[in-house]
């Protein structure tokens, strides 16, 4: 198996683990949204299309030029999972904590939104689904800039 | 004249935006919105709160931008530019020709403008962006002016903007509104001149609404109250519906379909409102 294809069984597996001990696979207002991405292997095909974004996107690529790229996947998939009321748990650092000596700025900020809407553009999600996405995750922008 | 100058800004236009080798593109595409009649970044007939250009917060930007506006009896060509600083301020120019059809005469009008981000963000944040503005008319022909009774062939605006874009609007769709209260003494614009033997001038209300349909695809409304400052010649409000497309952050092109109400006595003026700009 190629490593990201580990990383995906894995996250497969922890997903999975998540939505039998949850209980939370129920079909609701909420969950429609995790679906609308595809579930599970939707929010993976936009992470590994986002992450390739961000590698070929100049403006912010310095932030994650030392990052462990797997690892970001990982809890960035986890992270969008949990803010689409997905049935998983989030289980990396909080906002805060990342970002802070990060000096990440407005300009960075808006260019990771870019980014991410192509990597949905070319996993097909609809503009109204990526809207929805962008404005709950846009609530995040006060731990992320400035810090 | 008319052709030579859209032509001519055409050719600014593309010399600029090849030359600009670093892009200035902190922020959406979309949010910097287009140049207004006036040279103001806004909608087409109202400046917005909005600042021209894709500049962020640590970025200078800047749009020229060339619109051609052709109702019933008249119409009026801008050519123009602005420049944005750190999304905080935007000075503008443009240049107005306005031509009576019925003579082919012609008034020709300078705007210098500048807008002032006071407060908030267009999309993130509790606060609206709030923003506020001056516009500097000063006429190069005011006999016309004077003829229909106003006082003065200059004078300036002041306005007060708020907008607000919601992501996720009506329809999923990222949808923004914007408010502005100006005071103005402007008659027709300035067109006819500042003032009058009616009113000095007034408080007027001018309101936008605009939809992202797509990423590109961008359709609105825009209402512009004015003041009615000449006995002899009555002022309408004004009013548009246009679609913009954004194929990237470097162009646009925006038509619109506009209703000018009643200009120095012709009555119903509506017609049609076209405008290319470059950002960079």
């Amino acid at each position: 198996m190629l490593p990201s294809q580990v990383k995906r069984f894995s996250l497969a597996l922890f997903c999975t683990g998540a939505i039998l001990s949850s209980g939370c696979a129920t079909t609701s207002e909420n969950d429609s949204l995790y679906l609308a991405l595809g579930g599970h292997d939707g929010i993976a095909k936009i992470t590994q299309l986002f992450v390739m974004e961000i590698a070929y996107d100049d403006r912010v690529f310095h932030h994650f030029a030392d990052s462990n790229v797997e690892r970001f996947a990982e809890k960035f998939a986890e992270h969008l999972c949990t803010v689409v009321d997905g049935p998983c748990q989030y289980t990396g650092d909080s906002m805060i904590d990342i970002h802070t000596g990060m000096d990440v700025t407005e300009g960075g900020f808006n260019a990771i939104v870019e980014d991410l809407m192509n990597a949905m553009n070319q996993a097909d999600i609809s503009i109204g689904v990526q809207n929805r996405v962008l404005a709950r995750l846009a609530k995040f922008r006060g731990e992320v800039i400035n810090l | 004249m008319t052709i030579v100058k859209p032509l001519t800004a055409a050719t600014l236009f593309f010399s600029l935006c090849v030359q600009s080798a670093l892009a200035q593109d902190g922020r959406i595409k979309g949010t910097g919105g287009v140049n207004s009649i006036s040279g103001a970044g806004g909608g087409g007939l109202i400046p917005w709160a909005t600042l021209s250009s894709h500049a962020s917060a640590q970025q200078d930007g800047g749009t020229l931008f060339a619109t051609r506006t052709n109702v019933d009896d008249f119409s009026l060509d801008v050519i123009g530019l602005s420049a944005s600083f750190k999304n905080r301020l935007e000075f503008s120019l443009a240049r107005q020709e306005f031509t009576i059809k019925a003579n082919n005469a012609q008034i020709e009008q300078d705007i210098i403008g500048v807008k002032l981000r006071v407060a908030g963000d267009l999309i993130f944040g509790n606060t609206p962006q709030l923003s506020i503005g001056a516009e500097r008319h000063s006429l190069r022909d005011p006999a016309t002016a004077f003829a229909v009774g106003a006082r003065e062939d200059n004078g300036t605006d002041y306005y007060i903007s708020a907008a607000r874009a919601w992501i996720n609007g009506p329809f999923h769709r990222t949808t923004m509104l914007n408010i502005n209260a100006r005071y103005s003494r402007a008659n027709q614009y300035g067109i006819l001149g500042y003032s009058g033997d009616e009113k000095d001038g007034a408080v007027a209300l001018e309101l936008a609404a605009a939809m992202f349909i797509t990423r590109s695809w961008v359709i609105g409304a825009e209402f512009r109250q004015k003041p009615d400052n000449l006995s002899a010649l009555k002022e309408d409000s004004a009013r548009d519906i246009f679609v913009a497309w954004l194929p990237s952050k470097r162009w646009s092109v925006t038509a619109a379909y506009v209703d000018l109400g009643d200009i120095a006595g012709a009555a119903d003026q509506t017609g049609y409102y076209l405008s290319l700009q470059g950002t960079f």
